[in-house]
């Protein structure tokens, strides 16, 4: 059983892991979101995999609260600032997408070498995701810094919250449940704080290229 | 009624009233007055604290403050109760819309960080500072224009990533502890981790504080992570930038702190205390070098945060001694850096520009506001009878005592090219004919009381350590020491 928990455990990190590579792989923000729908999925069924398989009934509540928020209401939201910037695709990137897939899988590999105490200490079945839980927590980095379009960053963002919070599941079972609700309350404000300055870039700068952003220097 | 309930209560309900009815002066009133009953409660505990160790309320003790905390509370409130009555919507020709708003968020903000200095639970401690990007980064764009809008994006995206990989941390630390103890009662609560500190495994421990200070780092503003900064602290309302250089920057280093104090127990200060030291380092160069070529008196200021909080964590890098004096520089910091921006809001309204080469003659067109500017600007550059001036000198005495001449050399060196810039820009807004535009009208002399009052102060913290402020500085130096 135990090993049917660890192989379910790899295999979501994993394709949470590849969810995250879309973001440099494709160009078009409709499909950046469905990776980031897709990817929370995953992270929620990870999650309830680790609350059958574990005994953690507190993360019933955390799976079902990452459907709702993550899964369906933020790429929800998502849709509606795409549809209202559709023009606006990621066609310049700081870094063009073969370098880039190059760095992500570097950025695997460091995660792999930083990972290493950590899957040395922990006797959990699940530890064998932990080394792409922080690839994935990396390679959003990577996206936050080589994309220009604020839509991107967001979504690199929300990417980068999803690998910790794989990265706390597979780690430790869960964080203590007051926590974890604080902690989506952070997430979701914060997400609709990100939302509003998007519109508002848009409103005075009449595009959401984050370069055009440069008045303020020194 | 407890005293976190005196403390944490009365933002709460100013933010609700400002948000419930229309705005008017008297909602104002109201939130200046709750930010005093504010203020009052944490004075209350620091007393308490002094007079009987650490006070804890709530269930699994999830609201704790000892004598850290209630330093931090103190500061926290008395820049709150500044910023709610220099707040827009209590002078006249205030627009209704931005006064609301402000005083909707600004005791937000407030709350959010008194409660990241009175939990316990360091998860819950990061909620709260994650949630002071939210509640600040409304307030940065309240006149929307272009640059402030550009601000804003910077400091929500850089702000909530620094914040995330924070938190990346915190579960790091939480990882080690549940390994080790498997037990998942309470153990996310501060003095629960500092106890088993002795069992947790360095590996994992020096990942978590490298995660911790980049993320809690970029909060506080230090290089190479601090570009926020400055476009944040000049564009957003001067109330608003003292609250943010003043003590959100503060708070930030108090989380470092809080966990550096559970790392060294694992690791040997000798970790944490190099990569302080880099990044404080780095900041203090950055900060020097940028404050000689500003052009605008706010993003000197915010500048001049980075210089400090720079120096705040080179201080907490060189043992206890070097920690006391960094938690005295931080509340000298935090009295400077919150009168100078309130002022610079002054001298914004009347000459209407940010850039230095505009503002000329300050001392004959607003006596009051430019003899307290000169005041604070000096006290800033590290002159004495100023208090920060003591906490510098302490701190250097630190250095030496840790066996580090040549770095002290450096800081020294680099305070003196801060000082340099700092003063030449304030003397050239000070001196000289003021423009036409500046009018030469009578200035606003009621709000000028509270502000001398903080650099009559920062005077007293030149010349003397009083009694309660040394008490709380021994016991903290009893918490930040392995």
């Amino acid at each position: 059983m135990s090993t049917t928990f660890s192989q379910l455990s790899v295999l979501g990190s994993s394709l949470a892991l590849l969810y995250g590579l879309i973001l440099l792989w494709r160009r078009g923000v409709p499909a950046y979101i469905a990776a980031f729908a897709g990817q929370s999925l995953v992270l929620a069924g990870v999650t309830a995999v680790v609350a059958v398989f574990g005994g953690q009934r507190d993360l019933y509540w955390v799976a079902a609260l990452l459907v709702l928020v993550k899964g369906i209401a933020i790429p929800a939201l998502l849709r509606r600032m795409e549809r209202r910037f559709r023009a606006e695709r990621e066609l310049e990137p700081y870094v063009n997408t073969a370098t880039s897939l190059v760095i992500a899988g570097l950025l695997v590999l460091v995660g792999y070498g930083i990972s290493r105490p950590l899957v040395a200490l922990s006797r959990l079945p699940t530890r064998g995701g932990m080394p792409l839980a922080m690839g994935l927590v990396l390679v959003s980095l990577f996206v936050l810094v080589s994309r220009k379009k604020a839509v991107t960053q967001v979504i690199g963002f929300l990417m980068l919250e999803n690998g910790l919070a794989l990265l706390a599941v597979l780690g430790t079972y869960g964080i203590p449940l007051i926590v974890e609700l604080g902690v989506f309350l952070d997430a979701l404000l914060g997400f609709l704080v990100m939302q509003i300055f998007v519109y508002r870039i848009h409103e005075t700068f009449e595009t959401i290229d984050v370069e055009r952003l440069s008045r303020l220097r020194y | 009624m407890s005293v976190f309930t005196a403390l944490l209560l009365p933002p709460l309900l100013a933010a609700a009233l400002a948000a419930a009815v229309p705005y008017r002066r008297a909602v104002g009133w109201a939130g200046g007055g709750l930010a005093l009953v504010s203020l009052g409660a944490a004075l209350d505990l620091g007393r308490r604290v002094l007079a009987g160790g650490a006070v804890a309320a709530g269930p699994q003790e999830v609201l704790r403050a000892d004598a850290l905390s209630a330093l931090l509370a103190a500061c926290v409130a008395l820049v709150a109760a500044l910023a709610a009555w220099f707040g827009p919507g209590l002078g006249p020709g205030d627009e209704p819309r931005r006064a609301r708003r402000f005083h909707v968020f600004a005791p937000l903000f407030a709350f959010t960080m008194l409660s990241a200095v009175t939990t316990n639970n360091v998860g819950l401690m990061w909620v709260a500072i994650e949630a002071t990007t939210i509640t600040s980064a409304m307030l940065v764009p309240l006149d929307v224009t272009k640059t402030s809008v550009e601000a804003s994006w910077k400091y929500v995206l850089l702000g909530s990533v620094g914040i995330a990989l924070a938190f990346g941390g915190t579960v790091l630390g939480y990882f080690d502890f549940v390994s080790l103890a498997g037990s998942r009662e309470a153990v996310l609560n501060w003095t629960v981790l500092r106890a088993a500190a002795p069992a947790l495994h360095p590996p994992v421990m020096q990942l978590a504080f490298v995660f911790l200070l980049v993320g809690y780092g970029t909060k506080a503003g230090l290089a190479p992570m601090h570009t926020w900064l400055p476009d944040a602290h000049a564009e957003a309302p001067a109330p608003l930038s003292a609250m943010m250089s003043g003590v959100l920057l503060a708070v930030a280093v108090y989380a470092v702190v809080r966990w550096k104090a559970v790392v060294d127990v694992a690791v040997g200060t000798a970790f944490s205390s190099r990569l302080l030291l880099a990044l404080g380092v780095l900041s203090l160069t950055i900060a020097a070098l940028s404050l000689v070529i500003q052009r605008n008196y706010k993003r000197m200021l915010a500048y001049s945060s980075i210089e400090h909080t720079g120096l705040v964590c080179i201080g907490l890098a060189l043992g206890p001694l070097g920690a006391v004096a960094a938690m005295l520089h931080l509340v000298n910091h935090t009295l400077a850096k919150a009168t100078m921006f309130l002022l610079a809001g002054r001298i914004l309204r009347r000459y209407r520009t940010t850039e230095i080469a505009r503002v000329s003659g300050l001392l004959q067109a607003m006596p009051g506001t430019g003899w307290l500017f000169l005041a604070g600007a000096l006290a800033l550059a590290g002159l004495p009878p100023f208090g920060l001036f003591v906490s510098e000198l302490a701190l250097v005495r630190a250095g030496f005592a840790a066996g580090r001449p040549w770095l002290m050399g450096l800081v020294l060196a680099l305070l003196g090219v801060a000082f340099v810039g700092l003063l030449a820009h304030t003397n050239r807004m000070l001196y000289g004919p003021p423009p036409a535009e500046a009018g030469t009208g009578p200035e606003s002399r009621w709000p000028l009381v509270p502000l001398g009052a903080c650099v009559g102060a920062l005077m007293v913290l030149g010349v003397m350590l009083p009694p309660p402020l040394a008490h709380l500085l021994a016991r903290i130096a009893e918490i930040v020491t392995p």
